[in-house]
């Protein structure tokens, strides 16, 4: 059985589909890219998975569980960690505040001190204001506050999009990580050369379809995706 | 010299009262996000309440505490019964329905208990003397229930774990509840406290002046005043503008007229809507 099963998903923020039908299963360890041009549906296709599209039809299983009627908090709780594309932490809040203030995490003192440990800049910076953060850094906090509940799947928008090009590196190797932390993820990515590189499968959205599909060396060898939607290699 | 003084801690007080107010309105307005017209009439009902409590038990403390719980029972109920459900609404709709609410807890209020002014039946006090300046001891009971008041509201929000969760939902909702934060929870929270803390500023201003059914509806202006001043959403600024309104507006009443110095918040509520939107001390994030 798959960790997520997505099953003919459709829906919107209004009368329109921006989601036609769209099918990917994640395994339990692996990390999938998402890559697409822009407005292809990328960040649509995630909130619809942690349950912040107003309009979905479709099914979304975790570990075989339809988890379509679950409200977005139920969900962080059964264990989806999202980062959003943008305003991915409190910034009226501290470092700390950010952590502390997810719910549904069992000990949730000892996993702060596990994260803090995981990156020491937020230790450092733990009564700083969120808003008062560095680029790298909120990136940080943003993927600490979303490993919180210790979750099965972790579903990153464009997490390198707003990070310095110097802090990259340091970002997809991050995420290279985190299956070795219990977490599955769902990569969505503009670097999707970069992506597809630590990932194992990847999939190609267009028009709120699945374009292509398939093992991540094979895209990345796939001369009809390499001219439609992986950009020049350098 | 000492005439200013007086008039400086009459400003003081009101202006607790005012900020108290602000405070409400803030943070409904900072997590709920739409002005709640209905924060006076919840004041009034707090004042009536403790008119009743007191009139009832003859402890002005139990009376307050009633009032108090008066207004979270009625933030409440606005609530669960109206605000919940137009949650997905624009933040017009929110507002006319706040009118309508506050509309009907004034008109419940005179049914009950007329129309006539009414005052509480607490002994006068001679006013303390220190250089020929008047202090009443009734008003230092009243700044120091206001600082308490604020200093629970203070300690909700910043020391504990709803208060927490209820600063995130005002900075941003949907990352909230992606971080497993149940959006009702935070919403009872926020509505016991925003009515408790409206009632507590009627039952301040009930006991310095007079109990009236009009009496909370006309502090709504001097209300939103400070809490545009101080940074919509910005409870610290809340308060402050708040004083800063209250003090301005006695200083003033020598000069313009006791008449004109309601026009004094409406005045800085335009110059600071026109000059400097987010205030004083502004509140960038969350509000959109
Ligand atoms: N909040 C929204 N309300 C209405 N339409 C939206 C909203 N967000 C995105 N869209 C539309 O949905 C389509 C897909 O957007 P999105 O999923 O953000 O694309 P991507 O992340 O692949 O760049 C676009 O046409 C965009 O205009
Ligand atoms: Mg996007």
């Amino acid at each position: 059985m798959s960790l997520l099963a997505i099953g003919d998903l459709r829906g919107g923020y209004g009368e329109v589909d921006i989601l036609n039908g769209i099918d990917l299963t994640l395994e339990a360890g692996e990390i999938l890219t998402v890559a697409g041009t822009n407005g292809a549906g990328k960040s649509t296709l995630a909130k619809a998975l942690v349950g912040l599209l107003p309009r979905v039809a479709g099914t979304i299983t975790l570990d075989g569980a339809d988890i379509t009627g679950v409200p977005t908090e139920g969900r962080a709780r059964l264990g989806i960690g999202y980062v959003p594309q943008v305003s991915n932490v409190f910034p009226s809040l501290s470092v700390v505040e950010n952590l502390e203030v997810v719910e549904g995490v069992a000990a949730p003192r000892a996993r702060i001190a596990e994260l803090m440990a995981a990156f020491p800049a937020l230790a450092e910076r733990r009564r700083a204001r969120a808003g008062s953060l560095s680029g790298g850094e909120r990136q940080m906090l943003a993927f600490a506050r979303a490993l919180m509940t210790r979750p099965r799947l972790m579903v990153l928008d464009e997490p390198t999009a707003a990070l310095a090009p110097t802090l990259v590196a340091g970002a997809f190797a991050r995420i290279k990580g985190l299956p070795a932390l219990g977490a599955a993820v769902l990569l969505i990515e503009q670097r999707a050369r970069q992506a597809l590189a630590i990932s194992d499968r990847g999939a190609i959205l267009d028009g709120g379809r699945v374009a292509l599909a398939g093992p991540a060396a094979a895209l990345l060898a796939d001369d009809r995706a390499a001219a439609l939607y992986l950009g020049q290699a350098h | 010299m000492v005439f200013w003084i007086e008039l400086l801690i009459a400003g003081l007080v009101s202006g607790l009262v005012i900020g108290l107010v602000a405070l409400s309105i803030t943070l409904v307005f900072g997590i709920a996000r739409f002005p709640n017209a209905a924060t006076g009439d919840t004041m009034t009902l707090g004042a009536y309440g403790a008119l009743a409590g007191h009139a009832a038990t003859g402890s002005m403390l139990i009376g307050g505490a009633i009032g108090a719980l008066g207004g979270a029972a009625v933030g409440l109920a606005a609530y669960a019964l109206v605000f919940r459900r137009l949650s997905n609404r624009s933040t017009v709709a929110l507002l006319v329905a706040s009118i309508g609410i506050g509309f009907i807890i004034r008109a419940g209020l005179s049914l009950a208990f007329g129309h006539t002014q009414q005052v509480f039946q607490v002994p006068l006090v001679r006013p303390w003397r220190f250089q020929g300046v008047r202090i009443h001891p009734n008003d230092l009971r009243l700044a120091a229930t206001a600082i308490a008041s604020l200093a629970v509201v203070f300690a909700t929000l910043y020391l504990t774990p709803i208060g927490r969760r209820m600063r995130a939902v005002a900075d941003d909702p949907a990352l909230a509840r992606v971080s497993g934060i149940s959006p009702v929870r935070v919403m009872v929270a926020l509505w016991l406290l925003a009515g408790a803390v409206a009632a507590v500023a009627g039952v301040i201003l009930g006991l310095r002046t007079v109990v009236s059914p009009e009496m909370g509806w006309e502090m709504l202006l001097p209300g939103f005043a400070a809490a545009i001043l101080g940074g919509i959403g910005n409870p610290a600024g809340a308060v402050v503008a708040g004083l800063i309104i209250g003090i301005a507006q006695e200083m003033a009443t020598p000069v313009v007229g006791f008449t004109y110095k309601i026009a004094l918040s409406f005045v800085v509520m335009l110059v600071v809507l026109l000059v400097r939107p987010r205030g004083l001390f502004g509140r960038v994030e969350g509000v959109r």
